[in-house]
C-alpha cells in the first residue's frame, strides 16, 4: 500500500486520534475547569457537582463506545493547588476486534500540592480477538493525593466470550515529590495461556491504588485493615489482597467471579479509602 | 560457556549453602496453601509455572539480564535504573523486603574482595547510601557477570534458584517428599531454559500474576506463619 498523503493521513486520523486536555483549579469551596480542549471522538461535559465538598466530578465521554483498531486517544488533565476532582466514565470501555493495530489510550494526571484526583472509570472490557495499550501517567506534587482503580474483565462474559482477546498491554505509573514510585505493568496474552490455570476461577482483575504523602505514615494500618476486611467479607466470589506499595500508601489486588462482585468492591473500597484519607463519602456516580 | 573457575566463583552464590536467606520466604506460596489454592505437587507445579512464565521470567529475570550487561558494558547508572524500576514493580511488601533482604546478603560478600568488578562495587557503594533498593536479581545479576557467566546462563541461575526456593517451602508446606520435589525440579528445567532465552531478549519488565500477587499480599494477615513472604 503506497503512503498516505499529509492530508490523507490527517483525514484518516479524524474521529480516530482525539485529545482531552482539562485544567482545574480551587476557587473558593469549589474545583472549576478553566481550560478544557477536546477533539473527536471525546464529546466534552462540563464537570457536575455530586455533594457538597466541591470535589468536580468529570465524566470521560466518548460517544463512540470504544476502542477500534488504530484509534489513539488521550487524555491530559492538570489539577492546580488544592483542586479535587473525580474522573469517571458512563459505561464500559469496549476494545473491539482487530485484525493488526493496536488501540490506544495514554493518560496523563499532573496534581499540584494538596490536590486530590480519584480515577473511577468503568471496566474495560476486551472483545475477541482485540489489541489495546493502555498507558497512565500520574505526576503527585508534595502532598497530593491519588487514588486510582483500574478494571478488566476477562471479555464479553455474558455470551461465554473469556480471555479471547489478542493482546492487552497496561502501565499505571504514580511518582510522588520524594520521587517515590508506584508502577504496575502487565502485557497480558491469552494465546500463552495468561488467562488459565488459578485465573481461570475468575473474569475479573482490578488494581486499586491509594498514594499519598499528606498522610501520616501511622493512619496507614488501620486502613489496610478496613479494606483486607472487605477484601474478604466476599467470601468465594472475590479474592483479593491489600498490601504497602514502594510509595506512602495502599496497593490492592483482586480478582472477581461475576461483575456484580467487582462492582460492589469497587463501591466498598472507594467508600473505606475516601472516609478514612478525606473525609468524605463516596460519591453518587448516577450510572445507569 | 563456562571455565571451571567461573563455573565455582558464580556457583557459590546460588548454592542453597550461601546464607541468602532464601529458606525463610515463600514468595506467598504459604498463603496459597493455607487458602486451598496449592493442595498437590500438580497444584503446585502449576502455580510456580505460571508465575515462571508471567511473572518471574518477565520482570526479574529481565532485571537480572540487564543487570548482567550493565556489568559488562561497565555502566553502573543501568543497573541503578533497573533495581529502581523493579523495586517500584515489585508492590508487595514483604516480596520487595525479601528480595531486598537477600540483595543485601549476597552484594556484602561478593562486593567485598578487592578483585571484585567497579559496578558491583559502585551498586554496593550506593546501597549502603540509601541511593539502590538492592534487590537480589539486579545484585546476582551484576555478581554472576562478574564471576564469568554469561546472560543466559545467569538468568537460567536465577531461576533455578527460585525455583529451588519454592520446592523447599513446599517440602514444608505440603505433604511431599525429596524425591516429588526433585520431579519437580526436572520437568521445570526446560521452562528455565526458555525463561532465560525468552528474558534475554527482553528490555522491559512486565508480570501478569495476580492471583500469586494477590496470595503474595495476602501473607502478612494469616495467624500462623512459617515463612516471611
Amino acid at each position: 500500500m503506497p503512503p498516505l498523503h499529509s492530508h490523507q493521513s490527517a483525514m484518516a486520523d479524524v474521529g480516530r486520534v482525539g485529545s482531552l486536555d482539562l485544567r482545574y483549579r480551587r476557587d473558593g469551596s469549589r474545583t472549576i475547569l478553566t481550560t478544557s480542549r477536546c477533539s473527536t471522538p471525546w464529546h466534552f461535559f462540563p464537570p457536575a457537582y455530586l455533594d457538597d465538598s466541591g470535589c468536580a466530578v468529570t465524566s470521560l465521554v466518548n460517544p463512540s463506545g470504544g476502542f477500534v483498531a488504530g484509534d489513539h486517544l488521550s487524555i491530559h488533565a492538570a489539577l492546580e493547588e488544592g483542586a479535587h476532582v473525580v474522573m469517571t466514565t458512563p459505561s464500559a470501555n469496549r476494545i473491539y476486534r482487530s485484525l493488526g493495530e493496536d488501540s490506544r489510550q495514554s493518560i496523563t494526571l499532573s496534581v499540584a500540592p494538596d490536590a486530590v484526583i480519584e480515577w473511577f472509570p468503568e471496566v474495560t472490557i476486551p472483545f475477541a480477538g482485540s489489541r489495546f495499550v493502555q498507558t497512565m501517567t500520574v505526576t503527585l506534587a508534595k502532598g497530593a493525593t491519588a487514588l486510582i482503580w483500574d478494571s478488566l474483565a476477562s471479555g464479553r462474559v455474558a455470551r461465554g466470550e473469556r480471555w479471547a482477546f489478542t493482546s492487552l498491554r497496561n502501565e499505571i505509573d504514580l511518582t510522588l515529590a520524594s520521587g517515590a514510585r508506584l508502577l504496575e505493568r502487565y502485557h497480558v496474552r491469552p494465546g500463552e495461556d495468561q488467562g488459565g490455570g488459578l485465573l481461570s476461577a475468575y473474569d475479573y482483575v482490578a488494581s486499586f491504588f491509594v498514594v499519598s504523602d499528606a498522610v501520616d505514615l501511622d493512619r496507614w494500618p488501620a486502613v489496610r485493615d478496613t479494606v483486607a476486611g472487605i477484601l474478604d467479607s466476599f467470601g468465594s466470589d472475590l479474592l483479593g489482597g491489600v498490601t504497602e506499595p514502594p510509595a506512602p500508601g495502599l496497593a490492592v489486588k483482586l480478582v472477581a467471579c461475576s461483575a456484580e462482585a467487582l462492582v460492589k468492591a469497587q463501591e466498598l473500597l472507594w467508600e473505606a479509602a475516601r472516609r478514612a484519607i478525606l473525609g468524605l463519602a463516596r460519591p453518587a456516580l448516577r450510572h445507569y | 560457556m563456562l571455565n571451571t573457575l567461573s563455573l565455582l566463583h558464580g556457583l557459590r552464590f546460588i548454592d542453597s549453602f550461601f546464607p541468602s536467606g532464601g529458606y525463610a520466604y515463600s514468595s506467598g506460596l504459604e498463603a496459597a496453601v493455607q487458602g486451598g489454592a496449592v493442595r498437590t505437587g500438580d497444584q503446585l507445579s502449576q502455580y510456580v509455572e505460571q508465575m515462571f512464565r508471567h511473572g518471574v521470567a518477565r520482570r526479574e529475570a529481565v532485571a537480572v539480564g540487564i543487570a548482567h550487561e550493565a556489568l559488562l558494558r561497565n555502566d553502573v547508572q543501568v543497573a541503578l535504573a533497573i533495581d529502581h524500576e523493579l523495586h517500584a514493580m515489585k508492590l508487595g511488601q514483604e516480596s520487595r523486603v525479601a528480595s531486598q533482604q537477600m540483595g543485601r546478603q549476597v552484594v556484602k560478600i561478593a562486593a567485598e574482595p578487592p578483585t571484585a568488578h567497579a559496578v558491583l562495587r559502585d551498586f554496593y557503594a550506593a546501597m549502603k547510601t540509601d541511593r539502590a533498593p538492592g534487590h537480589f536479581p539486579v545484585v546476582l545479576g551484576l555478581t554472576l557477570a562478574d564471576a564469568g557467566w554469561d546472560r543466559g546462563e545467569t538468568i537460567a541461575a536465577f531461576c533455578y534458584q527460585t525455583a529451588i526456593g519454592f520446592v523447599s517451602a513446599a517440602l514444608k508446606l505440603l505433604p511431599m517428599g525429596q524425591r516429588e520435589g526433585q520431579h519437580l525440579l526436572e520437568r521445570w528445567t526446560p521452562l528455565f531454559d526458555e525463561c532465560a532465552k525468552e528474558a534475554t531478549e527482553a528490555t522491559t519488565m512486565t508480570a501478569w500474576s495476580p492471583v500469586q500477587d494477590i496470595y503474595a499480599m495476602r501473607h502478612t494477615r494469616l495467624e500462623s506463619r512459617l515463612f516471611r513472604s
